[in-house]
């Protein structure tokens, strides 16, 4: 199939598993929707999803809201690291669901640099964020190792990490770091000089921690493609025997490709802490990283897509969020919908049909034309 | 007149989902009792064409009837109720099982409905092999039995199925030259019994031997129905590639330098126990060819896997010009220059959704030429990738096409190129020409003497006779993991011969195998 054929099937592929989700969500909400009479559910329905996909971008009125904008883009902020880590180590067939631990591993010893650490200037944010990157890029050393060594499977392993890094947290946070004059269980504020500057001051915290994102999507595309070590990792998420053969070595790069998972993940702990927040009090795992996992999956684990599933996922929480309340939609719906949506367009299958015709008929010309060239050529 | 035909394809085309064209506007037919070749070179078209015939793919447009009766052929089980059986190429047996419960599989006998009456599966599996003359050991476990019995199984097994039609990929692809000729036998004893028999081969002196009729596929389209009696071998390649291919390489006499690869009492007995390999010594010199030929299984594979680092030897030595290679990875032995093509092509020699670029610098991405400070020159590996395709006349789009869409014979040539353009000294070229076309078989084997000739010390590993003899200097037999005969010269050997040694019937004295070490 020509390169114009594909685009055009995922552009057509991608506007059907769209469509079919919102149907899906609509019949959810007017279903659940209260009212007399059918018209009456049918059009607090269309209000109800018009808040859905319009209101993350447009007011009531129909002006632009530059607010809503900016809360969308300041939600991609950490699962554009998240997913970044996923796709990398994803990419190397290493299913380590590590970067929601990573990611709150990342935002604790960041925080503790923030508050802790006496350093001039912006010099403390890099300190900060570079550390919990690495303390997390450390601990991820124990799935890495333990698969390339042992062969223990870096799922398992990586899933029950995810729930040790919280215990812990949580335990020195109660035991030794809280502040213990505060109602809930949180941390002394941040050191002024550790917050990072936010682009648009409107309380969407929106903050250059956005940029760095976007910075780190670029060099994460270059890294998987444009490097020995990026390409080792693509080419053993194929053929590991393939790999082994050629004469790299599998161990590092299963190794290598998890360490920078939990490296990009904690970073992103980081930025989201400091950038959102003067305090850290995270007591639960904060849900970004299996919403990575969804984005890398999106992104077809390639890092230059991943800011659009990021914008993807952020858009739909947000809209479901005003959806959830501005209309009368109970948030339990929230999530099967924004679930439905996904699995339509991750469903690799779906449309496969249709895709088949396109191939077929791109074949018959490719036939009609080679026809044409050998009579021309008689 | 339609009921003298067994089978009619007409007008088949199929499109596969990547937008491979691989079958187009083809016709079969197969009259009842004759064995009818389906001839062409990989990528031709004929895996596809039977695989629609036994139900494992949907034709995209055209008409398959069996016996006159339009079919559709939605599974396997479909075909087989129409009485079509098909022996593939790797044989689908479950090791573990008797041969009489891998007869049996999936129609169990029962005794009152509900235990498994394996009394009478044997019996039913003895029945059947005295019927058609297929002789098989019932109790045996089909790991235990050798080759040419797996594929009896495989025939009885269709015919227990109550198959008419007798689809054959590759038959003798692993077969030795007796145990060929036998299945011939049986084939032609089922022929007399009426039977309907697809015969897919490379080989032109079989189809020659034993085929009644031909159908000749090339790129997807059908050349034509032949009657074998009635065209030349030349033709036949011919028809097959569009040019009359020499099968002849034409190489002079090799002048051996010094010693490259030097093996020496190498022995390795498996993870079940089994000794695989017992104290067998080598020498390849630079320049010189040398030939491994034998019956798969009796110890070639565990040689290749020692030489480049996949298992270790319980005794022996191996080096590559004086230095050890026991113990090193993939690779440290790469950075001694050995390179290997690989039995398993699809496994160990490319990346299939890969792009062939991707899969050409895969021994070298960490090579200062491809390098500049972290990152790609992406400059020359693009220069250095479309020069090798043009070297090796890779036949495809562009250099970022995948390579598992590319046909047999040219992903063999994605990976020869990769691996013969490495400056190594010593090349290991495990079954180089499996399963390929004619065209690629022959580029393939001229590469490998060319390179001899320029000094580098090639070991060459083939089940196929006719490669082994043509290519290499001297040879040697394997048998048993051990050398059961070593030739210094190629000239004089016949199938015949040499098949004596293959099945262990002869062997050579210590002193003569001795030679090949020449001390």
């Amino acid at each position: 199939m020509s390169k114009k054929n594909s685009i055009k099937f995922s552009i057509i592929r991608g506007a059907a598993a769209l469509g079919i989700g919102l149907l899906v969500a609509f019949l959810l909400i007017f279903f659940g929707s209260e009212g007399a009479t059918l018209g009456e559910k049918f059009s607090s329905s269309l209000e109800a999803m018009r808040e859905m996909l319009i209101s993350p971008l447009f007011r009531k009125n129909g002006s632009f809201s530059l607010k809503n904008l900016s809360d969308v883009l300041a939600g991609m902020i950490p699962i554009l690291f998240t997913g970044l880590a996923t796709c990398i180590m994803f990419a190397a067939n290493q299913f380590n669901l590590g970067a929601e631990g990573g990611i709150m591993l990342g935002a604790f010893v960041s925080s503790l640099v923030a508050i802790y650490v006496k350093l001039p200037g912006p010099l403390l944010i890099v300190a900060a964020v570079l550390l919990g990157a690495l303390a997390s890029a450390l601990v991820m050393l124990i799935p890495a190792v333990l698969k390339a060594r042992l062969g223990v499977s870096e799922m398992v392993n990586s899933l029950m990490l995810n729930y040790v890094i919280m215990y812990l947290v949580n335990y020195l946070m109660k035991a030794h770091l809280a502040d213990t004059s505060k109602g809930i269980t949180q941390t002394f504020p941040f050191q002024d000089n550790a917050l990072i500057p936010q682009m648009i001051d409107n309380g969407s915290r929106l903050s250059w921690g956005f940029v760095v994102g976007i910075v780190m999507v670029i060099l994460c595309w270059f890294f998987m493609y444009r490097t020995r070590w990026g390409y080792g990792i693509r080419m053993t998420g194929i053929n590991q025997p393939f790999v082994m053969y050629s004469g790299m070595s599998v161990t590092v790069i299963i190794i290598l490709c998890q360490v920078m998972g939990g490296f990009l993940a904690g970073m992103g702990g980081g930025i989201e802490i400091l950038g959102r927040y003067n305090v850290y009090n995270w007591s639960a795992l904060p849900g970004y990283g299996w919403t990575g996992i969804t984005v890398a999956i999106l992104a077809g684990n390639n890092p230059i897509f991943v800011p659009l599933a990021a914008f993807f996922m952020s858009y739909l929480t947000k809209g479901c969020m005003l959806m959830s309340t501005n209309a009368d939609v109970p948030s339990q719906l929230i999530s099967i919908i924004q679930a439905v949506i996904f699995i339509f367009f991750a469903a690799q299958q779906f449309l496969s049909g249709y895709r088949q015709k396109l191939v077929i008929r791109s074949a018959k010309e490719e036939l009609a034309g080679n026809g044409a060239g050998e009579e021309v050529r008689k | 007149m339609s009921e003298e035909y067994a089978i009619q394809m007409k007008n088949i085309t199929k499109i596969y989902p990547n937008g491979t064209i691989a079958n187009q506007d083809v016709s079969l037919n197969v009259k009842k009792g004759e064995i009818h070749a389906l001839m062409g070179e990989n990528g031709a078209g004929k895996t596809t064409l039977m695989k629609m015939l036994f139900g494992l793919e949907q034709p995209t447009s055209g008409e398959i009837l069996v016996n006159g009766e339009r079919v559709h052929l939605s599974s396997p089980s479909a075909a087989i109720a129409k009485r079509i059986g098909m022996v593939h190429q790797h044989f689908m047996l479950v090791p573990s099982l008797t041969v009489a419960e891998n007869m049996v599989l999936g129609m169990v006998p029962k005794k009152s409905g509900v235990f498994i009456d394996s009394k009478k599966s044997v019996e039913l599996t003895e029945e059947y092999a005295k019927k058609y003359n297929l002789q098989v050991d019932a109790n045996a476990k089909v790991m235990d039995i050798p080759v040419g019995m797996k594929q009896k199984v495989e025939i009885l097994k269709a015919l227990v199925r109550g198959a008419r039609i007798l689809i054959l990929d590759e038959p003798t692809a692993v077969l030795t030259a007796q145990e060929t000729e036998e299945l011939f036998a049986q084939l032609k004893n089922l022929k007399e019994q009426g039977y309907s028999i697809i015969f897919i081969s490379h080989k032109l002196k079989e189809i020659m031997e034993i085929t009644d009729r031909m159908t000749i596929l090339r790129g997807g389209r059908s050349m034509g129905i032949y009657e074998t009696s009635e065209v030349t071998p030349q033709e036949i390649s011919r028809l097959m590639v569009g040019r009359d291919v020499i099968l002849k390489v034409e190489k002079e006499k090799a002048q051996p330098g010094s010693e490259v690869l030097k093996v020496r009492d190498l022995s390795y007995i498996n993870e079940w126990g089994k000794k695989m390999l017992d104290h067998v010594s080598l020498s390849v010199r630079k320049g010189e060819i040398l030939g491994i030929a034998g019956v798969e299984g009796n110890g070639q594979k565990e040689l290749v896997d020692m030489l480049f680092g996949f298992s270790r030897p319980n005794s022996g030595i191996i080096e590559v010009n004086g230095e050890s290679l026991i113990g090193l990875g993939q690779r440290q032995i790469r950075m001694k220059h050995v390179s290997l093509v690989p039995e398993d092509r699809m496994l160990y020699g490319i990346a299939s959704s890969a792009t062939i670029e991707e899969n050409l610098i895969s021994d070298r991405s960490g090579s200062p030429e491809f390098n500049k400070g972290f990152l790609f020159n992406m400059n020359a590996i693009h220069k250095k990738t479309e020069q090798l395709i043009r070297d090796f006349t890779v036949l495809c789009k562009n250099r970022s096409q995948q390579v598992g869409s590319l046909s047999g014979g040219n992903i063999q040539k994605v990976v020869v190129a990769r691996e013969f353009s490495n400056d190594p000294v010593l090349i290991i070229a495990d079954q180089p020409t499996r399963g390929i076309d004619v065209g690629a078989t022959e580029f393939i084997r001229k590469k490998l003497v060319e390179l001899s000739r320029s000094g580098i010390a090639v070991l060459l590993i083939s089940a196929d006779l006719n490669e082994v003899m043509e290519l290499s200097d001297s040879l040697i037999i394997m048998c048993g993991g051990k050398i059961a005969a070593y030739f210094e010269d190629t000239e004089e050997l016949t199938d015949e011969l040499m098949g004596r040694y293959m099945l262990g019937i002869e062997q050579q004295d210590p002193e003569e195998i001795r030679r090949v070490c020449h001390e």
